[in-house]
């Protein structure tokens, strides 16, 4: 009964017509209310209390009308109740008029409804059938006018199909590559793309499409698959650097870039020999230690004939995408490398000009993996435009360079190579049994039409058919192997494969190791101590030919299915012979946690090199053999667990790494304020001043400043004046450095000259003594030398040192132990001294594992503990730590006034003219930045905001599944660090307090330094 | 968990710790079957007591109850195995019995060099094992 009158009016003539002697009455339209069930009932009411509303005299009228309009019922009714007389007498014509006026207007307003539902939900229950939305004709027939109508509304009402195509249309094949490769037009696919896409949270990062963690709930399963199984990624959206030239000259123009303190460089002799990949942390040239550029891997080709110099060495650099924008330019600059390689003809290098891209996109017979190989050619310098924001460059610009004077070339290979990467003590087993070594021709097979003519080139040579035997026999060990972790750190082992889809399993399965292979013999002892022989790590994929044609003549996967489908017996090995792809691959060991005490070796895995197109092709074969595959967050976990920084956000020297922060805080930002104010946290009363970035810049400002400070009390009088009357608490807690080196004022006061400049200059700023100010100009030329800017502490020497004092004195001896040399120099003022005046300002990456409870998360707080919290400690073991007091917010009532000004202003605007409000508005707009919860404007000095010193911040946090607390990975200030661990006594060095952006409670830690 | 690093040599004495870092690499082991228990210093002894005790008795009903059960230590380790094979035993009424059997490991060592111009180098060091059979036996 939902579809009735919603506004029934009564036509003028009845009106006119009564309204002449009942002005009170019927003169006004009547209206009907849409809830009302029952005309009649609206009548009532109205009977029933208009005689209160309108005094009236006639009593016995009224009630007559009440018994009329009982006795008639229905609407018919209507207009006697309403009115309080009965007419004395009725036109006959007007009134039937008004009434069909009255009927016609009900008939209208029944044939068209007025809610929102459609007609067949208006039914009721008992009338409704199955399918009615989608059949006119289940409707009863009075409805079915309306529902006809209803139903063509909704064909029109449907969103225009975006494509002018029909579904077949479009799935057609070419137009389907067509629309993907439009798709990956701004973010670049991978190879495996369609298959993540399917199974993962994709996100654009970097200039591609990458899969940020599985669709399925997988976090504790693919911390198992790293730990006892296998876990698979797909990295192959790092990028790499070829650098071609004479050793020497190579050598020469990259060792500006890497300092010896961080470990070993580019001329390492087992890496420059190809037998192992190396890992370094790359600076500007001569810039060392400031000016971080980023880590990358490296990997020689080996020499063919060792011992001859003059040959022309082949070096890739492997890097992820965000560093490589600024690594590639001054790789350049060092190399000399400024004019670009054109035409293919100069060189040997079959670089792929735009033009024959193009070519090549018109051939109609062009198949998938062709296409999108194609796409990655001319596209592959995109990924560096996007990064850095080179949005001038144009994708046919070359990606190759020579230099006139060294002759070195740089190529860019980036998406010329997949690189797999397999994390576990089962890749082994996957590896050996996915990935078959070629085999070899025999001289006596007709090889006429093979496409494969490296390969047989290759068999005619009897050298290069036992070195591939060799390699075979060296990847055969492999599967008696149980971890990746016992073979020396980067091996690199080159092979020759066959395809691996022939021998794909028809049901995933999972490959266990093999006990039988896993006999010790000599052979796999060898291999463990000396790792893989030199000889053994020759791969073709370093010369691009044959990737290229490689790539070129793989069997589609659809002719291989066909083939597969004509076999005589189904399911039986499908046997190419000749005609078989041979894949060159590079298999290069990746060593887990080599640093610190505990879980040594956990996350060792192999990373596979492929030449491009053949991703698919090896991506499923894996999975098939019980592969897990991870995504971005995957590998989070797995730098986390190996407490090692992640790239980019853990270097926060180098560029890539401050526009990561940087874009990190904006989005942390964001959504936090798409939370009501109510249901997100105040981080001012937390007193938290920076919960979505660590101001690293200003940590370790303050800390320079407080070291300068209470060195010298004359100049630390002035700033410890300041601070004491906000925290009464600091002076306390700073006295005790004093206590246990008092005889150091000699050396103090000796260094402090120098030390007291290099602090001015950057330290302007803040609150600093009278006459250090005087200084400042005097001292600005030093520092301008010394460039006191943020750095990472990575010289292995010092860190080695610093980490044999974190731990408590008691283990003392056994760090003296290990390391003789170094751990006898004690934790004095002057060694720290020594270290401060070379790094003023340097961060230190520590790893802190909580005492009890708490996990922590990034942008936690890493804090000095008080004494008192040492006390209560020592008292109750399961003491938690100390709470923060409760801050007060003095934005609030800023935001409160701002508010108020605009509400004002608002109505002002309203009154007065716009000339008004525009003066208004001045101010507000340098007040925009308010939120409510958020510190805004400059930050006070962070160091003394809490009651707790702070000392660092974490980047990396979390409840760690392989020890079973919290664990979390950070940077702490070093100079902030020797102070602490110089006033702790023994037995608790090494003890910080953390506490997590939204909370107030501190939690105990114990840091560590592992080199 | 499986392993033990509590590894100690002499090794050092005849190197020069500035120029050579040292690794200590994973001990080469075989591939588990349910029934080893390879013990180590890290995990709380009563929790590996546990452990055995369960693979020997088996679900509620004693089905899946393992027979024997192999208990590897090494180096310092090895007291503890043996700590923990006794205590079966002496927990079981007579019905379990212990055999060892000791052997020599190989474990391998790497000393990473801290300057460019030197190889890496791998050595061998020994270390002592244990591998105690706990079994059941009949009751008489």
């Amino acid at each position: 009964m939902r579809n009735q009158p919603t506004n029934v009016t009564l036509s003028s003539g009845f009106v006119a017509d009564r309204g002449v002697k009942h002005h009170n009455g019927g003169g006004k339209p009547f209206q009907a209310q849409k809830q009302e069930p029952h005309p009649g009932t609206s009548r009532q009411w109205q009977t029933r209390v208009n005689p209160h509303s309108l005094p009236d005299p006639d009593v016995n009228e009224q009630s007559s009308s009440k018994m009329m309009f009982r006795k008639k019922g229905g609407w018919k009714a209507g207009p006697e109740g309403t009115s309080q007389e009965i007419p004395k007498y009725i036109t006959a014509s007007t009134f039937a008029q008004a009434r069909a006026a009255e009927i016609s207007a009900m008939l209208k307003a029944v044939t068209q409804k007025s809610s929102n539902s459609l007609v067949f939900q208006t039914l009721p229950r008992h009338m409704r059938r199955r399918a009615m939305s989608h059949n006119v004709k289940r409707l009863p027939r009075r409805l079915q006018e309306i529902a006809q109508k209803e139903a063509e509304k909704a064909v029109h009402q449907k969103k225009e199909h975006s494509k002018n195509k029909c579904h077949k249309a479009r799935r057609c094949h070419m137009n389907r590559t067509l629309e993907f490769n439009r798709r990956q037009k701004k973010n670049i696919w991978l190879e495996t793309h369609i298959w993540h896409a399917k199974r993962f949270h994709m996100v654009k990062k970097w200039g591609y499409c990458l899969g940020e963690r599985p669709t399925v709930k997988s976090h504790r399963a693919c911390y198992r698959a790293m730990t006892n199984r296998c876990l698979l990624q797909d990295l192959s959206y790092y990028c790499c650097l070829e650098l071609k030239g004479k050793e020497e000259e190579i050598l020469k123009a990259l060792s500006g870039m890497c300092s010896i303190d961080t470990g070993l460089t580019f001329a390492a002799v087992h890496c420059l020999s190809g037998k192992r990949q190396g890992s370094l942390v790359l600076y500007r040239a001569n810039k060392y230690p400031r000016e971080m550029l980023g880590p990358v891997t490296f990997i020689w080709k080996s020499q063919r004939t060792p011992g001859h110099t003059s040959e022309s060495r082949q070096l890739w650099i492997w890097l992820h995408p965000t560093l490589k924008q600024a690594i590639l330019e001054e790789i350049k600059a060092v190399c000399q490398c400024v004019e670009p390689i054109k035409s293919v003809a100069c060189i040997t290098d079959p670089l792929l000009t735009p033009s024959q891209g193009k070519s090549q996109t018109e051939l109609p017979d062009e198949k998938i993996g062709k296409k999108r190989k194609r796409k990655d050619d001319e596209e592959s310098a995109k990924p560096i435009k996007r990064i850095i924001g080179d949005g001038t460059r144009d994708p046919s610009l070359p990606y190759s360079w020579i230099s006139p004077v060294t002759g070195i070339i740089i190529s860019d290979l980036t998406m010329e190579m997949n690189r797999f990467r397999l994390i576990g003590p089962l890749s082994h087993s996957i590896l050996t049994e996915a990935i078959k070594a070629a085999s070899v021709h025999t001289v006596g097979e007709d090889t006429e039409e093979t496409p494969h003519h490296w390969w047989i080139e290759t068999c005619k040579n009897p050298d290069s058919v036992s070195l591939h035997y060799r390699q075979e026999a060296v990847f055969e060990l492999l599967g008696g192997i149980t971890s990746p972790a016992q073979i020396p750190a980067g091996t690199i082992l080159g092979l020759t494969v066959g395809d691996p889809r022939i021998n794909l399993p028809p049901k995933k399965s999972k490959a266990l190791p093999n006990p039988e292979k896993c006999q010790d013999n000599e052979k796999v002892r060898q291999l463990l101590l000396e790792g893989v022989p030199v000889e053994c790590t020759h791969s073709f994929i370093w010369n691009q030919d044959i990737c290229k044609s490689v790539t070129e003549n793989k069997i589609s996967d659809q002719d291989l299915n066909r083939m597969r489908s004509e076999l005589l017996v189904p399911g039986s090995q499908l046997i190419l012979g000749p005609h078989e792809s041979k894949i060159p691959i590079l298999l290069i060991q990746q060593p887990g946690k080599v640093t610190g005490e505990d879980r040594l070796g956990w996350g060792s895995g192999w990373d596979v090199l492929l030449p491009k197109g053949w991703g698919m092709a090896f991506w499923i074969p894996f999975i098939y053999r019980g592969a897990r595959v991870g995504g971005l967050k995957e590998s989070a976990v797995h730098y986390q667990y190996k407490r090692s920084p992640s790239v980019p956000g853990d270097f926060p020297d180098c560029p890539a790494g401050m526009l990561f922060a940087e874009e990190q805080a904006n989005n942390l930002l964001e959504k936090y304020k798409r939370r009501p104010p109510a249901k997100r946290p105040n981080y001012v009363k937390l007193g938290t001043l920076a919960p979505f970035f660590c101001p690293w810049e200003q940590l370790t400002q303050d800390w320079e400043l407080r070291g300068q400070a209470h060195e010298e009390p004359s100049v630390a009088s002035s700033p410890n004046g300041k601070e004491s009357d906000l925290r009464s608490e600091m002076p306390c807690a700073l006295m005790p450095k004093k206590t246990p080196q008092p005889s150091d004022e000699v050396g103090t006061s000796l260094d402090h000259p120098r030390k007291a400049e290099e602090v001015m200059d950057t330290g302007c700023q803040e609150p600093v003594g009278p006459e250090s100010i005087t200084d400042q100009e005097a001292s600005e030329n030093h520092v301008a030398a010394t460039g006191s800017q943020l750095c990472v502490l990575r010289s292995r020497k010092l860190l080695k040192q610093l980490s044999a004092w974190c731990g408590p004195s008691s283990e003392d001896s056994r760090a003296a132990w290990r390391a003789p040399g170094r751990a006898q120099q004690g934790l004095t003022r002057e060694a720290c001294l020594s270290i401060l005046g070379h790094f003023p300002r340097a961060l230190v990456w520590v790893s802190l594992s909580l005492l009890s409870k708490g996990s922590p998360e990034p942008h936690t707080m890493i804090c000095i503990p008080a004494k008192e919290d040492f006390l209560q400690l020592r008292k109750d073991w399961h003491y938690c730590g100390p709470q923060e007091s409760k801050h007060s917010d003095p934005f609030k009532s800023k935001i409160l006034k701002q508010k108020e000004k605009k509400k004002r202003e608002k109505r002002q605007k309203l009154g007065h003219t716009s000339s008004d409000g525009l003066a208004g508005e001045e101010p507000m707009a340098g007040q925009e930045a308010l939120t409510l919860g958020l510190w805004s404007g400059r930050l006070p000095r962070v160091t003394l905001h809490c009651s707790r010193t702070l000392l660092g911040f974490v980047t990396q946090g979390d409840f760690s599944m392989a020890v079973g607390c919290g664990e979390a990975l950070g940077f702490v200030s070093l100079t902030g660090l020797l102070d602490m661990l110089s006033s702790q006594p023994g037995a608790q060095r090494g003890l910080v307090l953390l506490r997590p952006p939204a909370s107030l409670q501190y939690r105990f830690a114990r840091i560590a330094i592992e080199v | 968990m499986a392993e033990n690093r509590e590894l100690r040599g002499t090794v050092e004495a005849e190197l020069d710790p500035v120029e050579y870092t040292l690794r200590k690499r994973l001990p080469n082991r075989l591939p588990r079957r349910p029934n080893d228990i390879y013990v180590n210093m890290k995990t709380d002894f009563k929790a590996q007591l546990a452990r055995c005790q369960k693979l020997l008795d088996g679900g509620a009903r004693g089905q899946n109850a393992c027979s024997e059960i192999y208990i590897h230590g090494l180096g310092l380790a090895i007291n503890r195995a043996i700590n923990i094979a006794l205590q079966l035993q002496a927990g079981s009424f007579g019905s379990l019995q212990v055999a060892a059997n000791t052997s020599t490991v190989e474990l391998a060592d790497e000393l990473e060099p801290e300057t460019d111009a030197r190889e890496p180098l791998t050595r061998i060091r020994n270390n002592s094992a244990i591998h105690i059979r706990v079994f059941r036996v009949t009751p008489k």
